[in-house]
């Protein structure tokens, strides 16, 4: 008994210095990061801890997968306890945790979760060794496995000791209890060799969690302690804002300045335990567009590249060294990957860091931006169009144009370049103004006066533009007193709802299709359903899936047609193709437009419909490339087309 | 004391860099290298006067050999450099504006260290006679790494971005070689052929010969754009143009409303009944 203890004691002793000495190292790296705030919104922070880490509301994402990994963590969370037991168990046979040792519903849920963590165990094998999807390219294959045989092995001999015990009547808790442990118990007699094998499973399966323990910070597997710290410090807001730089805080010292990640020493906080927490599932992988039509970017690879050179300490710039320079250049910003991340790793913050510190300090980006940023620079568009034909698609429409001192109406219709500006895009805000006006809403643009919000520029890394944009636009806008804006590009959206608030900027920020679906509610537009489209509409990443708006684009199209979906729709829609600033940059690989379209197609819609200026000239584009026979169109003017025109419906009084 | 290196005693961006110094307060000294173009080599013989006559700051002309020249002696003393400063205010750091992104943005800047190192931004301040006499350096290029001969590029027919005469396709084209009459119209005026992202995208032109905003900017004296239908990124490459000739069979495309000659047909048949009139018209 008393040299069982110390070589218990030894083994405990060793596996948790082992532990701890990699535990040390790597949270020196936290702490040496640079900080980033994450401390607000404590209530979502908690609901996250409960729904994504202890619910596995990601992972069950996708169902089959989803439930072997949920089997494998339920287990692992209700079997900790046995950990306690078992090593009782070494020191003295005869004895048992207080308590929880002798209740028989523990003992059920030991032999219950055994049973599924061993079934989580080989549905994960199935996947990886029949199915083998495309996710795994670039993983780890053989750390995995290794890992599954530990958690097996921890798992059998499990069962196999409670049902040796069971055999020898050392069982402290009701044997009726254990119906899978039972069972097995008839396999062994009540004799000595029972008594050793007793023996060998306990030992077995305590010195394979201690082995664990001492692997587990090695190992990719790591993330089942990061995850939970990962999860808690996710963003929580809408997922398209993007941590702004602070180049003129007066509270940060000037070596302490980030232009973003030029080598492992910038990466912050969160970007450091993102890469803690990477277990290489390539769930962000599958959903990625990019990797998707064939480009270099890999979401999971670039992940895994920056932990390697991360905890190899090597100083050298992280692109090309942990990141090709391609790879980053491939990020369409839509998201997908970090909608599918189970550990709430943020990848295109990562990407975005890597673009601003090769923008903003290398100089060095696709030489086709360029123009792209010095017309934003130069004439407060990215197609260096004169700002004083902004106003030109409005001509004829009765639009007001807020003049400077006029205070602005209910609402601020923020048009935005490419509908001012592209001949494709501008129908939609000709739509929109027109229905508006149909609908008797109080509004204006402000023509000349407004600009690029810098969102291009942003994504693209140039971060020194943005603020530049964020700054003037929000002095304007404060200055109208506007506090209700709506907008038809889910890109200006983005930057005016959930990154110009980081600039002083605050306001109610809604897009057209939900404005005019609130319209059609009341009653104050009324489309004659024609119902002769059969209509599918393709969701804006940034619409859909960073700011959750995609139930009143359908309900505009429903007005009006008959509506198909595609497969990928929703937050899980798939990218045009032109976000990140790829609307002015040439394309590798597959295009994207044209995959998307074909799935359009393949819905047997003839109209294709779309909310966002950038998706309507991709996708159009998309549709000659491929030649399908799909119109692709505005929600709004698929709503102005069903509205008698020139005869708006009457409002009634009630409804002021 | 400033430091000044002329590239050619008496040319303008020189000249200009002698008045930029001037802005310091300080006495401006000149030097110039006599010696084939070696930066290395230059620079040693400049970092060689630095040590000697210990100037507060070296300017150069923002010329390519300016910024070059400047980048090797800041590498050599382990100092910063800023290049195309459009203005500098002495101090410790000092504060220099200088031009960024081609242009497009400028930016305020502290430099440190001593002395300081900086190149004029061409046509920052005017060049104006400045009474200094320059000192000539002859630096030994023995073993250093060197010009040994200059070349002129020539290029296979006319640059796209210099051409004054452009002729493009578009989708409409239909088929990489469906361009032989757009490129028999363009061998008949010594135009330059460009097409659309339509048609890089279908592979039927290579990515160097795409007119607009991710393309080659061109600016000719005339423009034929046939079969293309005059997206913004297209005609974002094409604003430079001074007249446009459209070819287009759909009356409702966008590029008409840019276009000054509008030919409303099909390219397969009006490119080459263009190409046919100069022909006789040239056999006349």
């Amino acid at each position: 008994m008393l040299a069982a203890g110390l070589v218990l004691a030894a083994a405990v002793a060793l596996s948790v210095s082992a532990f701890v000495v990699r535990a040390r190292f790597l949270v020196a790296l936290l702490r040496a990061a640079p900080a980033v705030d994450r401390s607000n919104h404590v209530p979502v922070r908690v609901r996250n801890e409960a729904t994504i880490v202890l619910g596995q509301r990601k992972l069950l994402q996708r169902l089959g997968p989803g439930l072997a990994h949920a089997f494998i963590f339920w287990g692992f969370v209700v079997l900790l306890p046995t950990i306690l037991i078992a090593m009782i168990g070494i020191v003295d046979k005869r004895s048992t945790l207080p308590w929880l040792g002798h209740q028989g519903w523990y003992a059920l849920l030991d032999d219950v979760f055994a049973v599924l963590v061993l079934c989580g165990v080989l549905a994960a094998l199935w996947i990886r060794k029949v199915q083998r999807p495309p996710r795994f390219e670039g993983s780890h294959l053989g750390e995995a496995d290794l890992i599954l045989a530990l958690i097996a092995t921890i798992a059998t001999t499990l069962l196999l000791w409670h049902a040796t015990r069971i055999a020898l009547g050392l069982n402290e808790w009701p044997r009726q209890w254990s119906p899978v442990s039972n069972a097995l118990s008839h396999l062994f007699a009540r004799d000595s060799a029972t008594r050793v094998l007793e023996r060998a499973f306990v030992w077995t399966h305590v010195l394979t969690i201690l082995a664990f323990l001492a692997y587990l910070p090695r190992s990719k597997h790591l993330h089942i302690l990061t995850a939970v710290a990962n999860v808690w410090f996710g963003a929580t807001g809408p997922g398209g804002r993007l941590e702004p730089l602070r180049f003129d805080d007066p509270d940060v010292p000037e070596d302490q300045l980030r232009f973003g990640s030029g080598t492992i020493a910038d990466l912050n906080f969160k970007e450091v335990l993102d890469t803690y927490s990477c277990t290489e599932c390539g769930r962000c992988q599958d959903a990625c567009p990019a990797f998707a039509t064939g480009k270099l970017l890999s979401p999971k690879l670039v992940i895994m590249g920056l932990r390697d050179q991360l905890l190899a300490q090597d100083s050298a710039p992280l692109v090309p060294g942990a990141v090709p320079e391609d790879s980053v250049w491939d990020c369409v910003t839509c998201g997908a990957c970090v909608q599918a991340c189970p550990v709430s790793i943020e990848h295109v913050d990562q990407i975005i860091d890597l673009r601003r510190h090769l923008v903003m300090v290398d100089a060095s980006f696709p030489a086709e931006a360029e123009p792209m940023l010095r017309d934003v620079e130069r004439a407060s568009n990215p197609w260096g169009k004169p700002q004083s034909e902004r106003a030109d698609w409005a001509a004829g429409l009765g639009v007001d144009v807020l003049e400077p001192g006029v205070p602005a109406p209910e609402y601020l219709y923020w048009v935005g370049c490419a509908p001012s500006f592209d001949e494709r895009a501008r129908t939609a805000a000709v739509s929109t103004a027109k229905l508006l006006k149909a609908a008797g809403v109080d509004f204006a643009i402000l023509g000349p006066r407004e600009s690029c919000t810098g969102d291009p520029a942003r994504r693209i890394g140039n971060e020194y533009v943005f603020q530049a944009f964020a700054e003037q636009n929000v002095a304007t806008l404060n200055a109208a007193g506007a506090t209700k804006i709506v907008t038809g590009c889910p890109h200006c959206f983005n930057t005016l709802a959930n990154e110009y608030p980081d600039f002083g900027g605050a306001y109610e920020v809604i897009h057209h299709s939900e404005l005019l679906a609130e319209l059609v509610r009341d009653g104050r537009l009324e489309p004659t359903s024609a119902g002769g489209r059969t209509i599918t509409y393709h969701d804006s990443c940034y619409l859909a899936r960073h700011n959750d708006v995609s139930a009143s684009p359908r309900e505009l199209v429903s007005a009006v047609g008959r509506p198909v979906e595609m497969a990928r729709s929703g937050k899980s829609t798939f990218c045009c193709g032109a976000g990140g600033a790829h609307m002015w940059m040439e394309e590798r690989g597959k295009p994207i437009n044209a995959e998307r379209v074909r799935e359009a197609a393949a819905t047997g819609a003839d109209t294709l419909a779309v909310a966002c200026p950038f998706c309507t000239v991709m996708l159009d584009d998309g549709v000659q490339t491929t030649g399908a026979e799909l119109e692709v169109v505005d929600v709004a003017t698929l709503l102005a087309e069903a509205i008698p025109d020139g005869s708006p419906p009457p409002v009634s009084e009630s409804r002021g | 004391m400033v430091l000044v290196f002329i590239e050619n005693p008496g040319d303008e961006l020189s000249q200009q860099a002698l008045v930029f110094a001037r802005a310091l307060g300080e006495e401006v000294q000149a030097v110039s290298i006599d010696a084939g173009y070696a930066p290395a080599a230059w620079a040693s013989s400049i970092a060689e006067v630095i040590s000697r006559r210990g100037p507060s700051a070296v300017i150069a002309p923002g010329t390519d050999r300016g910024n070059e020249l400047l980048a090797h002696v800041a590498a050599r003393l382990d100092l910063p450099m800023a290049a195309n400063c459009t203005s500098v205010t002495p101090g410790d750091p000092a504060t220099v504006t200088r031009v960024r992104w081609g242009g497009s943005l400028l930016e305020e800047a502290l430099v440190h260290g001593s002395p300081l190192l900086l190149t004029a931004a061409p046509h920052a301040v005017a060049a104006e006679p400045v009474g200094v006499e320059i000192s000539t350096l002859t630096p030994s290029l023995d073993g250093a790494l060197g010009v040994i001969e200059h070349q002129r590029a020539t290029v296979a027919g006319v640059s796209l971005a210099d051409a004054s005469v452009v002729v493009s396709g578009g989708r409409g084209v239909g088929s990489a070689e469906g361009f032989a009459p757009i490129e028999e119209l363009a061998a008949l005026l010594g135009a330059a052929v460009g097409c659309s992202r339509a048609v890089t995208s279908a592979g039927w032109r290579p990515h160097a010969d795409q007119v607009g905003q991710t393309g080659t900017k061109i600016s000719p004296e005339i423009y034929i754009a046939c079969g293309i239908s005059g997206a913004t990124q297209h005609m974002a490459g094409a604003k430079g143009a001074k007249k446009i000739l459209a070819i287009n069979p759909d009356a409702e495309a966008s590029i008409f409303a840019s276009a000054d000659y509008a030919v409303i047909g099909d390219l397969h048949q009006v490119v080459p009944a263009i190409s046919e009139e100069i022909r006789k018209a040239r056999a006349r």
